[in-house]
């Protein structure tokens, strides 16, 4: 007889007596799990009704200079800490709904359609939460990286959300429009950034307008500047009734990571010095305000609390609740 | 620009959460699957050795709202070895329009997620507290699971269906608990139970583990399949951003809190080292993490959710 592991750990016992529950059943195997639940997770701001809507995660073996100013090995201990399979990162995206009664605001797009990766699953959430793309009135966008701006296309280049009007930050747009920058993109990393808004935003410029700091973007939605991450990097607070929540947007990559250490630079930060800056000055107003924060690349649902935890901060999630 | 002249009413296909969510241990795959939830009023007595205080402080610090407390029920269900197992069964149908929808949730989120109760093999019950064995039966008392086999940890049984324990004990919320169990095992189910013991595999990789205390039957399970393995805790703690951070607090529903409090230390630390994923009744949806150690107790981590199974 064949030891299969499972026996081997069961120990002799479990060989020795036969499962208490017997086989008389005579049905068919039992069924295996489907499809995954439908990431969707409805949560109230006042009277707006928001929705974190997972795009996927993307789960790889972590490249050199993922954090650059660390050692690697420290970085896949801080990997392996937060339960994330050995020698990989995992990296989740999560958009956000929202609805004010008057006009439903898609704050960032996700990944768009990836053949073969466990992203670009918006579209198919949007649904599940019954929500027609075509319903969208505004695509606020974070900033212009492709893990925000792709989901504003479908597969076969089309427009995801067709009837939305897209808003972008104003500083972001010039920074990743100017072709005197993209060709002083000296990186892979940076000149892919130029090339995907390139790509993405041709033949919609006209569709974009553009907003500033400090002002509201979309109804009881305020634009908050967090820069660093990119030059135009905006977070979000979304404010109904005696209720805000913050939305970070990419204040941090991982929370594993870099709220624990935020000075820890991610390979994907155009100016990593003011990205620390700004993470710092972000969190210590969130822990000091015990604000709910709702961060793109948090663990779905990606809401939760901040404290401050010696030198960095550790993020709290809210738990879940099971209706609204 | 499209226009938008008048206020647009969006459609929502309803007002709750997913109550289902899927992972896999090995070649297992395991569903919690959401009772719901029940916000209530901080109760006086709670922990019989820490004050409202205390308690409002741990609330605070877990971002909840003081002299509140919110219990989660999350059943689980189990496919292993060809097998479709249920682990407890949350407050039953009927709680469901009692609590106004809070809780009772179980049998139409096990229906979202295309599994019919037909289909479930066999109930394995924790302990004998209500949340855990009331959904056994239908609102109309009838056995909930109509192919399911009942099995039952025989300490518990010896316990709860002894005629002479029940009679010992003063009125109120234990000779409750005696009456329920007769009501839902002697009446609704007939007597139709098995008894399993302690340390027995009551499904393919699925091994009873003894965790006393919270009852003096209550038990644990572990799941191993190929090189992976799973902890289902039960009620080792109730919300574990009271009792898991404090483990030293003896909750009122504790039949011998100074036992639960040494099964949660040896099973916490056990958890803590092994860095086991563990799957608990009444953590928040999706209910399942890892444990941390901190200073002076522990800290229970969300696992990280996939968007596939």
């Amino acid at each position: 007889m064949d030891l299969s592991r499972r026996q081997a750990l069961a120990g002799a016992a479990a060989l020795a007596a036969a499962p208490l529950l017997s086989s008389r059943a005579a049905k068919a195997d039992a069924p295996v799990a489907g499809k995954q639940v439908a990431g969707i997770y409805r949560y109230k701001v006042g009277s707006y009704e928001c929705t974190s809507i997972n795009d996927g995660a993307r789960s790889f073996p972590m490249p050199d200079g993922f954090v650059t100013n660390v050692p690697k090995e420290q970085a896949l201990s801080a990997a392996e800490a937060s339960y994330m399979p050995k020698g990989m990162v995992t990296v989740p995206f999560n958009p956000q709904l929202i609805n004010t009664g008057k006009k439903l605001v898609l704050i960032d797009t996700g990944n768009g359609p990836v053949p073969n990766a466990p992203v670009g699953m918006l579209l198919a959430n949007l649904i599940a939460a019954g929500i027609d793309p075509k319903s969208i009135d505004t695509v606020l966008l974070s900033h212009l990286h492709p893990d925000h701006t792709n989901g504003l296309r479908t597969a076969d280049g089309g427009l995801a959300f067709p009837n939305a009007e897209i808003i972008a930050p104003e500083v972001d747009w010039a920074f990743w429009t100017s072709d005197e920058n993209a060709a002083k993109a000296s990186t892979p990393i940076m000149k892919n950034y130029f090339a995907n808004v390139k790509k993405t935003f041709a033949g919609i410029t006209d569709k974009v307008s553009r907003y500033a700091w400090g002002k509201e973007v979309a109804p009881g939605i305020t634009s908050i500047a967090t820069p660093g991450h990119t030059p135009g990097h905006t977070s979000f607070a979304v404010a109904s009734g005696d209720q805000t929540v913050l939305i970070q947007s990419d204040v941090t990559n991982i929370p594993e990571f870099f709220m624990r250490n935020p000075d820890w630079h991610v390979a994907y930060d155009a100016d990593p010095e003011t990205a620390q800056k700004t993470r710092h000055k972000f969190y210590d107003m969130a822990s000091t305000e015990k604000a709910t924060v709702v961060g793109f690349h948090f663990q779905f649902p990606s809401i939760g609390h901040v404290e401050k935890d010696g030198a960095g901060y550790r993020l709290v999630p809210a738990a879940w609740n099971p209706t609204i | 620009m499209p226009h938008f002249n008048e206020q647009k009413a969006v459609p929502v296909t309803d007002n709750n959460n997913p109550g289902f969510y899927h992972y896999a241990i090995g070649d297992a795959q395991v569903m919690p699957i959401s009772d719901g939830a029940m916000t209530m009023a901080l109760p006086d007595g709670l922990v019989k050795n820490a004050g409202r205080d205390e308690i409002n402080a741990a609330l605070r610090a877990a971002f909840l709202p003081e002299d509140k407390l919110t219990i989660h029920f999350t059943p689980v269900i189990i496919r292993t070895g060809g097998k479709t197992v249920l682990i407890d069964t949350g407050n039953g149908a009927s709680a469901f329009a009692a609590s106004k929808g809070a809780v009772g949730r179980f049998a139409t989120n096990l229906k979202a997620s295309g599994l019919d109760v037909g289909a479930i093999d066999c109930v394995v019950i924790s302990h004998f507290h209500g949340d855990h064995l009331n959904g056994l039966l239908t609102v109309d008392g009838k056995p909930a699971f109509p192919n399911a086999e009942v099995l039952v940890p025989a300490p518990e049984w010896a316990f709860w269906m002894d005629d002479g324990e029940m009679n010992r004990v003063p009125d109120g919320r234990a000779k409750e608990n005696f009456a329920n169990c007769r009501r839902v095992f002697t009446t609704g189910l007939n007597g139709n139970v098995r008894q399993y013991a302690w340390d027995d595999e009551v499904a393919p990789g699925l091994r009873a583990v003894a965790t006393p205390g919270h009852t003096p039957g209550h038990t644990s399970f572990t799941l191993t399949s190929g090189a992976k393995s799973l902890f289902i805790q039960s009620d080792v703690t109730n919300n574990p951003a009271l009792f898991a951070v404090h483990p030293g607090w003896h909750l009122m529903f504790d039949a011998d809190p100074v036992l639960a409090e040494a099964t949660r230390r040896k099973v916490y630390d056990m958890l803590a080292h092994e860095r086991m994923r563990v799957q608990g009744f009444h953590y928040p949806f999706p209910a399942n993490g890892f444990v941390e150690k901190t200073s002076d107790g522990y800290q229970v981590v969300p696992a990280p959710w996939l968007g596939e199974v």
